[in-house]
């Protein structure tokens, strides 16, 4: 008897674990298994879920799961998650979108897993990994095409013709477009830090020489962000900079030995080894932000979602007298603005979704692309948006958060946009291999010439 | 006293009736284990071993392209770096971690005063993550404010070393995020010395064998099954090592502290799926030689008694 127990209890864990393994949630959530069955494809047979959730038009519930990083601790949270509850509040009764959070490491893996079952979620963020995307979701068909939307969007006049044609693929639109660029640039601590000009409308030399014995918050570890922005100015404020920059994002570059490169990080030897915060080797981006904040550093180079870290709501994060109201915010040495408008939009849908789900997805494109979601993005996290004419409300508050009136402030006509080197970069170069070999280049094992050779070899290997 | 009969060697003994029908539950038991290894182990290790001849990015089908990414992996500098890494954390391995853990069976074995409280407390580090290792070693480590450092200050004041970011202390730093963690050596080793009958230390002593003798004559030979799997298990860490290694060097400066898992994981980033299973079929590879190598050196598949 007890042998007769022992194996069927054998049993039942081998069929659960079989079981379990048949099932095709990746992450096993009870959430995303419900999402997962809402998307079946079109072309199948539906789920029965579906099928009662007959259209907006019917008076049904249209409900989908989204999957997203940008919720619990991370910095997108705030500005995201009630956009999305305001989006429901809007459609009440007639669609409604679920969050699942998902950790950002975890989210292009968690879509990489259910595209392989062709069973994504019905709206998905682009940006977290271009090389699938572009190699294996495009040519697979699993983006929706968006042009018809594209076309009878209210939102239209709103979007980037760089970006509309870049996510335009055989005639197809496979993202919606993104109609804001958000130009990353430096914030600087204005109580330690007095500029006799504007940043922008200095050379890179001129900027060094300004500082001092002051230091600038730089990283190693992960993708060396910040230390990766400042290459990023230097190789654009050299002779055929911006072009490498700018023409290598699509299929990146192994050839990091050109001189406008090799020049550029010259400099930056120099700039991390004489200007660079005590911390600055092996520090991740937590660290350096924690460097600025703590007053170790003056300047940190970012994006203008980093307001967010200024204002008196996020004081917890400051300590050694730092006040975020010192803290301004300029454009680049050599009025450089990082930027890359050849990219994707935020957003793009699966083709797999019911019509339903689309109509709801084409719905949340509207919405989120609506000048006053738009304007309200902006105001939380900065950027521009170029085909808009803003309203005189956007304008007085955008004036009231001081990095984010900065940054519009400086943004002229000889401004020059470009992307950064890291968009040029194959992705574990970017991702992991320029930072291990930062630190060889700030100890002097490395010289210049070495660092660009290795970065080239790197890059060689993973693109082959 | 009743003598064994022992079967002649290499004449097949027919199992009773009884035995075969034990036999019946003896399959039915392994049933589980032999199902999840085929679903969970087996059909992987093929897919591995097939797709590291075909060039794939883990979504569209793959294409043969022969042994290019055999080749690829052997040039490739971070490749060699791997290996020269893994040898070398290996001996590390064998000689200082369970030398380390062995010592302190032995030691246990005597049952000094608080041998009890001393295994637990050994056994605390096993229980945190080597994830939370790494982060832990990355504060001791830190230059600015790290433990070690400071304490170097007091004698030094000017002392400044990056010890997870500059050549050649970040080979040794990340060596010492588990060179002493040896619990799992030391459980089981204290396992074999446990079972050591009293008799054969009694017998030993009337003779005339000291304490080292004893130790060196009679419990290290009669632990030799439990040291060689001790060996085993750390090796095999060795091969596998990723965490301890992606948290806080991730293989650099440069490639110093380089193991083949990171250039397996660089290679799925880069979507060069047939390249990363390439790199698996020589850790699965030298896994194996690494067993089938100690199996033979300690004579694992001889009796002890």
């Amino acid at each position: 008897m007890k042998k007769l127990l022992a194996l069927v209890m054998a049993a039942a864990l081998v069929f659960s674990m079989a079981a379990c393994a048949g099932n095709n949630t990746s992450s096993g959530s009870k959430e995303s298994s419900k999402t997962e069955s809402k998307t079946e494809s079109k072309t199948e047979s539906k789920t029965e879920e579906s099928k009662t959730s007959e259209g907006g038009d019917s008076g049904k519930l249209v409900e989908i799961n989204l999957p997203t990083f940008k919720a619990g601790e991370n910095v997108g949270a705030v500005f995201f998650l009630p956009q999305v509850e305001r989006f429901n509040k809007m459609y009440e009764g007639k669609y409604k979108i679920n969050i699942e959070e998902v950790p950002q490491a975890s989210y292009s893996e968690k879509i990489k897993q259910l595209a392989q079952q062709k069973k994504m979620p019905v709206l998905m963020h682009t940006g977290v990994d271009n090389e699938w995307f572009k190699k294996v979701a495009i040519p697979n068909g699993f983006a929706y095409d968006l042009t018809d939307w594209y076309n009878n969007t209210p939102t239209k006049k709103f979007f980037i013709q760089d970006s509309v044609e870049y996510s335009t693929r055989d005639g197809k639109l496979v993202t919606a477009p993104a109609a804001v660029t958000r130009p990353m640039g430096l914030f600087y601590n204005s109580d330690l830090y007095k500029p006799e000009k504007a940043v922008h409308d200095m050379t890179v030399d001129e900027f060094i020489a300004s500082l001092g014995d002051s230091k600038i918050a730089f990283q190693t570890a992960d993708n060396a962000w910040c230390s990766m922005l400042f290459l990023s100015d230097l190789v654009a404020n050299e002779e055929g900079g911006i072009e490498i920059l700018k023409n290598n994002v699509d299929d990146k570059t192994s050839d990091f030995n050109q001189p406008a490169i090799v020049n550029a990080v010259t400099k930056l030897q120099k700039i991390l080894q004489e200007n660079a915060s005590a911390n600055s080797v092996g520090a991740a981006y937590a660290d350096a932000a924690n460097n600025f904040m703590s007053e170790g550093s003056v300047v940190i180079l970012n994006g203008p979602w980093m307001s967010a870290d200024f204002a008196p709501d996020s004081s917890d994060k400051w300590s050694n007298n730092f006040d975020g109201a010192n803290v301004h915010a300029d454009l680049l040495p050599g009025n450089i603005g990082l930027a890359n408008t050849r990219g994707w939009g935020e957003w793009w849908v699966s083709a797999y979704a019911t019509d339903e789900e689309i109509e709801l997805a084409k719905a949340w494109l509207d919405f989120v692309n609506s000048q006053e979601e738009l304007e309200a993005y902006m105001l939380a996290e900065g950027g521009s948006c170029p085909n808009m004419e803003y309203s005189e409300n956007f304008l007085a508050k955008q004036g009231e958060t001081q990095v984010l009136a900065d940054l519009s402030a400086a943004i002229n006509d000889k401004t020059q946009f470009t992307p950064s080197i890291l968009d040029i970069m194959p992705t574990s170069v970017g991702e992991t291999e320029v930072g291990k070999m930062l630190p060889q280049l700030i100890d002097g094992t490395l010289t210049p010439e070495q660092f660009c050779e290795q970065l080239s070899a790197k890059a060689a290997d993973a693109l082959a | 006293m009743s003598k064994i009969k022992m079967p002649d060697k290499g004449k097949r003994v027919r199992a009773s009736k009884l035995e075969r029908r034990d036999y019946k539950w003896i399959y039915l038991f392994l049933l589980p284990s032999v199902v999840m290894f085929l679903m969970f182990y087996f059909v992987p290790i093929l897919t591995m071993f097939f797709t590291s001849f075909t060039k794939w990015d883990g979504f569209n089908a793959p294409v043969f392209n022969g042994l290019d990414n055999y080749t690829r992996l052997f040039s490739n500098p971070a490749f060699v770096i791997s290996v020269r890494n893994l040898i070398a954390w290996s001996l590390i391995g064998i000689f200082l971690h369970v030398g380390f853990g062995v010592l302190v069976a032995l030691i246990l074995y005597h049952k000094p005063r608080g041998w009890k409280f001393t295994r637990a407390v050994f056994m605390i580090p096993n229980v945190i993550s080597a994830a939370a290792w790494a982060l832990i070693y990355k504060f001791i480590f830190n230059n600015e404010m790290g433990v070690l450092n400071n304490l170097i200050r007091m004698i030094s004041p000017d002392f400044n070393v990056q010890w997870f970011y500059t050549s050649p202390y970040a080979f040794w730093a990340i060596t010492f995020t588990w060179l002493f963690y040896a619990v799992i050596v030391t459980l089981v080793v204290l396992g074999d010395l446990m079972a050591i009958p009293e008799e054969l230390n009694e017998a030993a002593r009337i003779d005339g064998a000291n304490q080292w003798q004893i130790t060196t004559r009679i419990h290290l030979p009669l632990c030799r099954n439990a040291i060689g799997t001790s060996i085993i298990c750390t090796v095999t860490s060795r091969v596998a090592m990723y965490e301890a290694i992606q948290l806080t060097t991730a293989g650099g400066p440069g490639d110093d502290t380089m193991n083949t898992p990171l250039i397996l994981v660089k290679a799925i980033m880069d979507m060069n799926n047939g390249y990363a299973n390439a790199a698996g079929v020589v850790m699965f590879l030298i896994g194996v030689i690494i067993m089938v190598i100690i199996n033979k050196v300690m004579k694992m598949n001889e009796p002890v008694y």
